[in-house]
């Protein structure tokens, strides 16, 4: 089911109706979270249902098996279990074709003739790539002792399936939720007021912003020989607007729409493009999964207590894996190494973080030139809109038609976005519409952003972009 | 537990209420701006829907919109004439004009120019009948069979003012800010194509808006717009555009599907595709499918003896 549909209109109050009305009975009430979980998801494709109820056992009985020995070996086998299962799972949905094509390539590169019939018709489950850390930080979490497993299977499975950030994150922490979930909640108005908040502005993003710029993107990316330098200049500007609308879109509504549950998820984006550096541009983009990183890869790896070249290394290694996650694609590898040599540039080079506006104008160039092997479908387009960008700008592409209005709309669009974003990295203290202390300014303030989106918006039902990861 | 329920429903009431206030306010101005427009795309819709009272109508996308000069069809037919094509609008727009028009007027004479894969399945024939949005309070038992074809949301949308005016905005300060003449609704183009444009321009992928597999809601809105015509006693007229490159249309399903709905239901079917006055004829058009003045003057005198002879 996606947030934007006439589905989950009729879904959420029905679900939140039926959820507090169960306030005094936590068992139910965190039943009802599983079932409606199970049926949000179950409204794409009921099949892979199985799917993570078999995850969620696996590393449920993980979980109790780790707590009962003391043994470190037994201890150790536990978890390689839950591992390998999450794992297995994940690289065979999401990655058995991708690897089993660049091994045909490979050995027909070296001049051997192969017959390949292996891959299969896999469909990718939505949510895979999510659902699989969570749990999998769950397992981890109780192998190093941070966090006790819980013997309550249906306030686990709902932790697994918890359905505003099931499908697309953010990828929640056993020891931020687990707890909410197996704890009393109780309903307040400003839970709901807060949830409603963010979720109108998580909608300004996917459908003023997001859905508003890949119309140019979608025109200009699908259609390579057909465009000049100049138009991949602004599709790629543009892109970033899509992904950041998109993504941190979901997000908002993920956490407004659990806030109105009573449960709180970790924020997962903060004004990513106002960062300085690379590695700032990490700790405010995709916070969920980059910190998953930093505690289950990075820091494993050594992290940066350890020699200066195992340190680069590391850093390098943690994108290039996280470059993976994001899609069976050599693109997606390659944007990851890119961030990861930005990083290690960066680590090597720079000696303070200064705050800046042209460190902001470099670090988002720097991301804005990454985003190109994220989008294209492929490396040989990637570079191909790279040679174009540099070496043959030509005309620019406004629109359909040579109609520049759909493209005005979405530099209508930005630049309000970058108004309420600068006002906020910038100007924080100033006079606020949302925290404002009258009332009546608060409600006249959001019924407007509900008029911009109502009257700026796309209304094409589109997917989320993350739910393909 | 329940302070705080009597709490959420008296704020939740009063965001309602400021919420339909704004939303009918501003909706109700943006609504006035929509229709205050002098020029442009929209405002060439609401003219055809709401004060044209012409004898003859042209439907049709872009090709209708530029290849038709009412002033030649005025002329040469002693009727008065508006040219209601579209551009980038398939057939379930120009029905659903035809329906907001035949509301108010009944023509004596409507003509449709056909693209020839009208009927092939397209998506974009649906995602642009946002168009159609500002008018559906005025029109919705016309609007709401179509609309509902492109979203089953479209009810619960059109409760929003706002909603009815969505992405208009920029149209309206454009041609504020640079009016878009037209000729009763037609926009001449005045270049001359040449032989390298075409060649430059055919090296490029083309852009595919449909697959070519026929679409049973076209060819049923096809009929539709056929008969309901018929049935006001009003004479309809198809005709296909001339081509500059000759191309091979024998096999084109939609256009073989178009020919016989034509045929049975005896609407004049006027075939100007691969006209030899028209072929290889650069300084006729503006690029390779469409007319320029001169091929615009020319085709619509062409096609008004016809409908002379034929009427």
């Amino acid at each position: 089911m996606l947030f934007n549909s006439i589905d989950f209109i009729f879904f959420l109050p029905i679900v939140f109706f039926l959820y507090w009305s169960l306030v005094k009975k936590l068992k139910f009430q965190n039943l009802l979270l599983l079932i409606s979980s199970y049926v949000f998801y179950g409204w794409w494709d009921y099949r892979f249902l199985a799917l993570i109820l078999t995850s969620t056992l696996v590393d449920y009985c993980v979980g109790i098996q780790l707590n009962r020995s003391s043994n470190k070996a037994i201890k150790k086998k536990w978890l390689l279990l839950s591992v390998i299962f999450n794992i297995g799972v994940l690289g065979f949905f999401k990655y058995y074709n991708f690897f089993i094509e660049t091994f045909t390539s490979l050995i027909l590169s070296l001049g051997f003739s192969i017959h390949s019939s292996w891959t299969l018709n896999i469909i990718l489950p939505v949510g895979i790539s999510f659902y699989t850390f969570q749990t999998l930080s769950y397992t981890i979490d109780i192998y190093n002792e941070k966090i006790k497993p819980t013997k309550n299977f249906i306030g686990f499975a709902a932790f697994v399936s918890f359905f505003p950030q099931l499908v697309a994150g953010p990828i929640e922490r056993a020891s931020n939720l687990l707890p909410q979930i197996l704890n009393s909640r109780k309903y307040t108005y400003q839970n709901l007021s807060n949830g409603i908040k963010l979720t109108i502005f998580g909608f300004f993003l996917k459908l003023v912003i997001a859905d508003r710029a890949a119309i140019y993107v979608n025109a200009v990316y699908n259609n390579i020989e057909n465009h000049d330098g100049l138009s991949f200049l602004v599709a790629t500007l543009f892109f970033s607007f899509q992904i950041y609308g998109d993504f941190a879109g979901y997000s908002l509504i993920a956490i407004g729409v659990a806030k109105m549950f009573g449960i709180d998820l970790m924020t997962n984006f903060n004004r990513p493009y106002f960062a300085a550096s690379i590695g700032e541009f990490w700790q405010r983009w995709h916070i969920s999964l980059s910190t998953w990183f930093r505690d289950y890869v990075y820091i494993p790896l050594g992290g940066n207590r350890t020699k200066k070249w195992r340190w680069l290394f590391n850093l390098f290694i943690t994108f290039l894996i996280s470059g993976l996650w994001h899609g069976a694609n050599w693109t997606f590898v390659i944007w990851g190494a890119l961030n990861g040599i930005y990083l290690i540039i960066e680590a090597l080079f720079k000696k303070r973080n200064k705050r800046g506006l042209l460190s902001i104008f470099v670090t988002f160039i720097l991301i804005n030139f990454a985003w190109i092997f994220f989008r294209a479908d492929n490396i040989d387009n990637a570079f191909k809109i790279i040679t174009k960008i540099f070496t043959k700008p030509g005309n620019l592409y406004i629109g359909s038609g040579d109609d520049i209005t759909a493209s005005l709309y979405t530099v209508l669009a930005i630049s309000i976005l970058l108004i309420i974003e600068v006002k906020k990295e910038f100007f924080n203290g100033l006079f606020s519409i949302s925290n404002n202390r009258i009332e009546f300014v608060r409600l006249i303030g959001y019924s407007c952003l509900i008029f911009i989106i109502l009257y700026l918006g796309v209304f094409g039902e589109s997917q989320f972009i993350y739910f393909q990861f | 537990m329940k302070s705080e329920i009597k709490l959420t429903i008296l704020k939740l009431l009063k965001f309602i209420i400021v919420l339909m206030i704004i939303d009918f306010g501003l909706g109700f101005i943006a609504k006035e701006v929509f229709f205050s427009q002098k020029t442009g795309k929209f405002h060439r819709t609401t003219y055809a829907i709401k004060k044209s009272k012409d004898d003859i109508l042209i439907f049709g996308s872009s090709h209708a919109h530029r290849h038709y000069v009412p002033e030649v069809v005025e002329r040469q037919l002693s009727l008065s004439c508006y040219n209601a094509g579209a551009e980038g609008q398939q057939l379930l727009f120009h029905r659903a004009l035809q329906k907001m028009i035949f509301k108010r007027i009944t023509p004596k004479i409507i003509i449709l120019n056909i693209d020839e894969n009208f009927l092939f399945k397209s998506d974009i024939a649906f995602e642009r009948l946002s168009d159609l949005h500002p008018y559906y309070s005025d029109y919705k038992s016309e609007l709401h069979p179509i609309l509902r074809l492109n979203s089953s949301m479209i009810d619960f949308k059109m409760l929003f003012k706002s909603y009815q005016t969505n992405s208009t905005l920029v149209h309206v300060i454009k041609y504020y800010l640079k009016p878009q003449q037209d000729y009763k609704g037609y926009r001449p183009l005045f270049d001359e194509t040449t032989a390298n444009k075409i060649e430059s321009l055919e090296k490029r992928e083309p852009l595919k808006e449909y697959e070519e597999v026929i679409d049973d809601i076209f060819v049923n809105t096809l009929v539709d717009f056929i008969e309901e015509a018929q049935a006001k006693k009003i004479k309809v007229v198809f005709v296909t555009s001339p081509n500059l490159i000759l191309r091979d249309i024998t096999k084109n399903e939609s256009l073989l599907k178009i020919k016989e709905i034509a045929k049975s239901k005896e609407v004049i079917f006027i075939d100007f595709l691969n006209s030899p006055n028209y072929l290889n004829k650069y300084n006729l058009f503006h690029d390779a499918s469409h007319l320029n003045d001169k091929g615009a003057k020319l085709f619509t005198s062409s096609v008004s003896k016809i409908i002379k002879s034929s009427i």
